[in-house]
């Protein structure tokens, strides 16, 4: 019985090949849509989670906070600002993790006739373990290198190149200019614009390089091989004259710990800045987990706009089933006639309205698999440094894309199935 | 007593135009009779028939087929008593399109929940019987009007029913056809098998054994045109 009424479904289905292809239409751009949308979604998941795990996990940011000029005079005197020794001191009370201060100038590097700008990080031989961040030839800074203020200087992959060509780098000279350290030369006012120039950038020495940095890319916009590392104390003492770091990274052992390590170093930061709360933790995870939840409302809201095509297609197999059952009033009267049951009745246009359902969600699928997939690859295209976001079709989504197609038939071929069974068999059978 | 009408008055209502179609129509037949019920368009026929075939209630007055009062079974039994106890032929034939004629005599077999073996075997006996072995598998567009009716008859005859209920069966199709199509509802008559044919032709009411003229919703006259036993084929 239930095998005649499916095979009756697909033959009537059949013989209206273009009305049932174009209902079915609705349901596939909604399956497809639901898996395509929750796919990229998932995949800017997993290129974010992979992205942040290659920038370093466990990881608390320690920031100095901007003061007003009213809470600086008010502070005056105090020792406020984030400084190198607070680095040394968290080391000291806080054996169990592992800190890399950072400080940074705009500087040029120069040898013969090439040179390099960008970014000249100061940082400890920490940085290395902690950014989960290697050489790949020489090596990285040693304790060595910040306790005597070495002029050693470790190059991103770009640079080396920019700088060195084919060349190995290691053991060469190069001379790094900038700072910000003022020059305190001549009277103010009669030195001439380009004299003036010249005092401001008098900073210029010699760096051996120890080490090139093995590839890494581009993370979050910002290309790691162009990063350039020198000893902090080492950029300290030669291009700032203070000592005053921008952020510390730690890195804490045990994640479960990271909150518990945020307020003790909080604390600790305080206690030392003589009460004066001018810093700021920031907890990897709970970057993470801002992103994760901006993640779900993208979720959340394209998922919703893909089921509402899915509901709009479903809204189309009802409206083409209703079309059926009128077309077919006199078939359904006859049917009656000869003594089939309301459900019976109910059961075959049911089943009809299913099958589409079935067969467009089927379909539905594999469309959006493949527009998953493109999608995912025009948006790795336009982003910068979505290198790798690729979508992620996971196969609860295609069950619930799949569900949902069917239950959407159901239930929007169950009112014309109602209505096709409740007719009169007496004016069914004679309706014009 | 197979059919028992008492009284039985039908009333449309089409919002304030009140239509009676029939009035206080009694009316018997015995098991086995071939009665033709005739009468002009209008005057309460296909009312007849679809209260006689159970397809609507009379509004007034009572209906026992078979011995049960059909006014007062549930809609369950009333499609069991359609299925099982009257065969219908219409007409227009009303075959399913897309269909063969095998799956068209199937239709009432699967309703009746037969396996579907025995479907088969049941359909191609019935369609051997009316003259079609050879035309099983063919798509009822692919038959004639008459090859058409006899599909339905076929189908009609499916489950054995008590009454066949034929409703101008003769009205889509050319002289020699329709005369054929009568020939097999004499024979089937001669089998024991109960039939009224509903029509305006008195030529065809004539080859049954009782005439009923219907008017204006009234019975006008009853009578008995040749005994079974002067029935010749």
């Amino acid at each position: 019985m239930l095998l005649a009424i499916i095979h009756d479904a697909f033959k009537n289905l059949s013989a209206n090949l273009l009305r049932s292809g174009l209902t079915m239409l609705g349901v596939i751009i909604g399956v497809a849509s639901v898996i395509a949308m929750i796919a990229i979604v998932e995949g800017g998941q997993v290129w974010l989670v992979s992205s942040l795990e290659r920038l370093g996990t466990n990881l608390l940011f320690v920031w100095k906070k901007r003061l007003t000029v009213e809470e600086r005079r008010m502070f005056a005197g105090r020792n406020i600002m984030l400084k190198y020794e607070d680095a040394l001191a968290i080391r000291q009370h806080f054996p169990e993790l592992t800190v890399a201060p950072e400080v940074g100038f705009d500087g040029q590097l120069k040898i013969g006739d090439r040179d390099f700008s960008g970014r000249i990080t100061g940082t400890s031989p920490e940085y290395s373990e902690i950014r989960n961040f290697f050489p790949a030839a020489g090596r990285f800074l040693t304790t060595a290198d910040l306790q005597e203020w070495r002029r050693s200087v470790v190059l991103g992959k770009t640079v080396a190149e920019v700088l060195f060509g084919s060349e190995s780098p290691i053991g060469k000279e190069v001379k790094i200019f900038g700072g910000v350290k003022k020059a305190k030369k001549g009277k103010k006012g009669d030195v001439t614009k380009v004299e003036k120039k010249e005092q401001e950038t008098v900073e210029e020495y010699r760096f051996v390089v120890i080490g090139v940095m093995q590839p890494k890319g581009e993370i979050h916009g910002r290309d790691w091989d162009e990063k350039v590392f020198i000893p902090a104390t080492t950029l300290l003492r030669f291009f700032k004259g203070k000592n005053r770091i921008e952020y510390m990274v730690i890195y804490v052992p045990d994640r479960n710990r990271m909150d518990e390590f945020s307020r003790k170093l909080h604390q600790f930061l305080v206690q030392r800045h003589e009460g004066v709360d001018d810093i700021r933790i920031r907890n990897q995870g709970d970057f993470l987990g801002a992103v994760e939840q901006t993640l779900w409302t993208f979720r959340i809201v394209l998922g919703g706009i893909a089921l509402v095509a899915l509901l709009v297609g479903g809204i189309g197999i009802m409206n083409i089933m209703l079309v059926t059952v009128t077309e077919r009033t006199r078939e359904i009267g006859l049917r009656k006639a000869i003594g089939a049951r309301r459900e019976d009745i109910l059961l075959q246009f049911l089943i009809e309205s299913t099958t589409i359902s079935i067969i467009g969600g089927g379909l539905g699928i594999i469309l959006g698999i493949f527009a998953a997939y493109g999608f995912g690859n025009l948006v790795a295209q336009a982003m910068p440094g979505g290198g790798d976001w690729g979508a992620v079709v996971e196969p609860t989504a295609i069950l619930i894309a799949f569900t949902f197609a069917v239950g959407v038939g159901i239930l929007f071929g169950l009112f014309p199935a109602m209505k096709a069974s409740k007719l009169d068999p007496a004016e069914a059978l004679r309706y014009q | 007593m197979l059919i028992d009408l008492r009284n039985v008055s039908k009333v449309y209502k089409a919002g304030d135009v009140v239509v009676t179609a029939l009035i206080d129509l009694t009316m018997k037949v015995e098991q086995g009779e071939f009665v033709a019920i005739i009468g002009q368009s209008g005057s309460g026929k296909t009312t007849l028939l679809d209260i006689l075939g159970c397809l609507s209630h009379p509004t007034s007055g009572g209906y026992w087929l078979d011995g049960e009062s059909v006014n007062e079974l549930p809609d369950s039994r009333i499609t069991t008593i359609r299925n099982k106890k009257i065969g219908f032929i219409f007409q227009t034939f009303h075959l399913l399109p897309r269909k063969t004629a095998l799956e068209n005599v199937q239709l009432p077999l699967m309703y009746a929940r037969m396996p579907r073996a025995t479907q088969h075997d049941r359909a191609k006996e019935l369609l051997t019987m009316v003259g079609l072995k050879d035309r099983l598998y063919h798509y009822s567009n692919q038959l004639s009007g008459g090859q058409q009716q006899r599909v339905a008859i076929a189908r009609a005859l499916a489950n054995r029913p008590a009454l066949l209920l034929a409703d101008e069966p003769t009205g889509n199709l050319d002289s020699k056809s329709g005369n054929d199509i009568l020939n097999v509802f004499e024979h089937l008559h001669q089998q024991g098998q109960t039939i009224i044919i509903i029509t305006h032709d008195p030529l065809i009411a004539q080859r049954a054994e009782r005439r009923i003229t219907l008017s204006d919703g009234k019975i006008v006259s009853n009578e008995v045109t040749h005994p079974s036993s002067e029935i010749t084929v």
